[in-house]
């Protein structure tokens, strides 16, 4: 008797075998929120890095790179978003690695969001957003 | 230093060809594999409780590796929950300041639904490194369970760190249980407690040992790097002892067969009907072996 082996996965974890990159550029001091995302994508599944404070652009695409995640998240707080961005889709361009998804994160004006996506960001998350939808958000996106 | 060494790392390759590697399933494996590449990075294992300091550790200790690597590669392993199959790699925070060195490459790793406490494919996921050219590569794996066993077979040198207080680890020392160790390393020198672990450890390995010589036992402060030079010289020594036999061969190919053919069994395991429960053990086991026996995939 042979036994079939499976290819689907078992639980509900829409980021299983997903690597994330949750990472705080520019130089807010505050990580509560992008923590507590980094957690609720572990617990969707995901393999998930996190950068810790205030890091360059170049260090944020150095790591993603190295670790080769499917995505980076950036938590931006402090106003810089636009700049941020872009220094992190150039850093990320210049070493081949463009194709890595994008998502952003933290206080974002509403009229902001769309040049942020113009630039290649895939989604822009605000803090009144559910962390299930968030999860969602960037599996639909990995998918 | 090899031919390969000698060239610009292209990092997007060596992240993407690891990341073929973590993922290939076994018959992937069995497919691509044509033997031992023709050079081999040196291996450091660093394992130890949690906590005890061996990001850090490696950290500090990166920085003198370097004098005598052209280029170290780290791989760090972290426990993936087995439930949501989910992990926070937490240890490359602790190598920060290692990340603007071009000579350097992290590696975060979880270990999936790896048996023995280490990470799926590590051996595969090794010998990409070895393609790259690296000349050394430091693996911090946690100690918990067998781990510590699994890790000998994949390093040549493996250091045991250990922190103050960590009066479990050495009542599990007592019983045997850990000894594999080239070198230990009592790290948190600046704690209380530490002179006592390190006279503890020292008593134990005393007694082990017997007449043969008692490995090296070095008490460092990671966070400052007191101390990391006495470590560094300690695995340079070792470096110079250890000569490579046939023995290792043989232990790294044992090992390797042995995790695919567990990851197999796992997969198997998982997939038993449930026609099969309840049904003399010998079927049961006849029909695994059965499976077992077929080749996987195309
Ligand atoms: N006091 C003191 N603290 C240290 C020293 N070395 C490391 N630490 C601290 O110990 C804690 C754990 O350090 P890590 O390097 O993350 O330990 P680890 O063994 O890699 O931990 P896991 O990977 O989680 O098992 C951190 O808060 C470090 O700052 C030291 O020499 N002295
Ligand atoms: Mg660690």
């Amino acid at each position: 008797m042979m036994i079939e082996t499976a290819t689907e996965p078992r639980a509900a974890s829409p980021l299983r075998g997903k690597r994330i990159l949750v990472a705080k550029p520019g130089l807010d001091g505050h990580d509560a929120g992008a923590k507590v995302v980094a957690l609720a994508m572990r617990d969707a599944g995901a393999e998930v890095i996190y950068t810790g404070l205030r890091k360059s652009p170049a260090y944020i695409a150095r790591v993603a790179i190295d670790e080769d995640v499917d995505a980076v998240g950036l938590s931006i707080l402090s106003g810089s978003h636009k700049e941020l961005v872009a220094e992190t889709i150039a850093a990320l361009k210049e070493e081949d690695a463009g194709d890595i998804a994008l998502f952003v994160g933290g206080t974002i004006p509403a009229e902001d969001i769309d040049a942020l996506i113009e630039m290649g960001v895939r989604t822009v998350f605000t803090a009144d957003m559910k962390l299930d939808d968030v999860v969602d958000a960037v599996a639909k996106a990995l998918a | 230093m090899n031919a390969r060494a000698q060239m610009t790392l292209d990092r997007r390759a060596l992240g993407r060809a690891l990341s073929r590697a973590a993922n290939a399933s076994v018959e992937e494996i069995l497919a691509a594999d044509a033997g031992e590449a023709a050079t081999r990075a040196r291996r450091i294992g660093v394992t130890g409780p949690p906590g005890a300091g061996k990001s850090t550790l490696i950290a500090a200790l990166a920085r003198y590796r370097l004098e005598h690597a052209g280029r170290v590669a780290i791989i760090a392993v972290d426990p993936s929950s087995s439930k949501t199959h989910g992990s926070v790699l937490g240890d490359r925070i602790r190598m920060d300041r290692l990340v603007d060195d071009p000579r350097v490459y992290i590696r975060s790793l979880a270990s999936r639904g790896a048996s023995d406490g280490l990470a799926e494919n590590l051996p595969e996921i090794l010998a990409v490194l070895d393609d790259f050219g690296f000349d050394e590569i430091i693996l911090e794996t946690v100690g918990v369970g067998q781990s510590e066993f699994a890790v000998r077979d994949l390093v040549d040198i493996e250091l045991l760190v250990m922190a103050p207080g960590a009066g479990d680890q050495i009542q599990a020392m007592k019983a045997g249980i850990i000894e594999t160790a080239d070198i230990y390393v009592v790290n948190k020198a600046d704690q209380p407690g530490a002179a006592r672990a390190e006279t503890e450890l020292r008593a134990i390995l005393t007694m082990t040992a017997g007449s043969a010589p008692v490995p090296p036992i070095i008490r460092v402060q990671a966070d400052t790097g007191e101390k990391m030079d006495e470590l560094d010289a300690a695995i340079e020594d070792c470096v110079r002892r250890r000569k490579e036999g046939d023995a290792d061969a043989v232990r790294r190919g044992r090992h390797r067969v042995k995790g695919l053919i567990v990851r197999r069994l796992n997969e198997v395991l998982l997939d038993m009907p449930v026609a099969l429960e309840g049904r003399p053990i010998r079927e049961v086991y006849d029909a695994v072996m059965d499976t077992l026996s077929q080749r996987t995939g195309p």
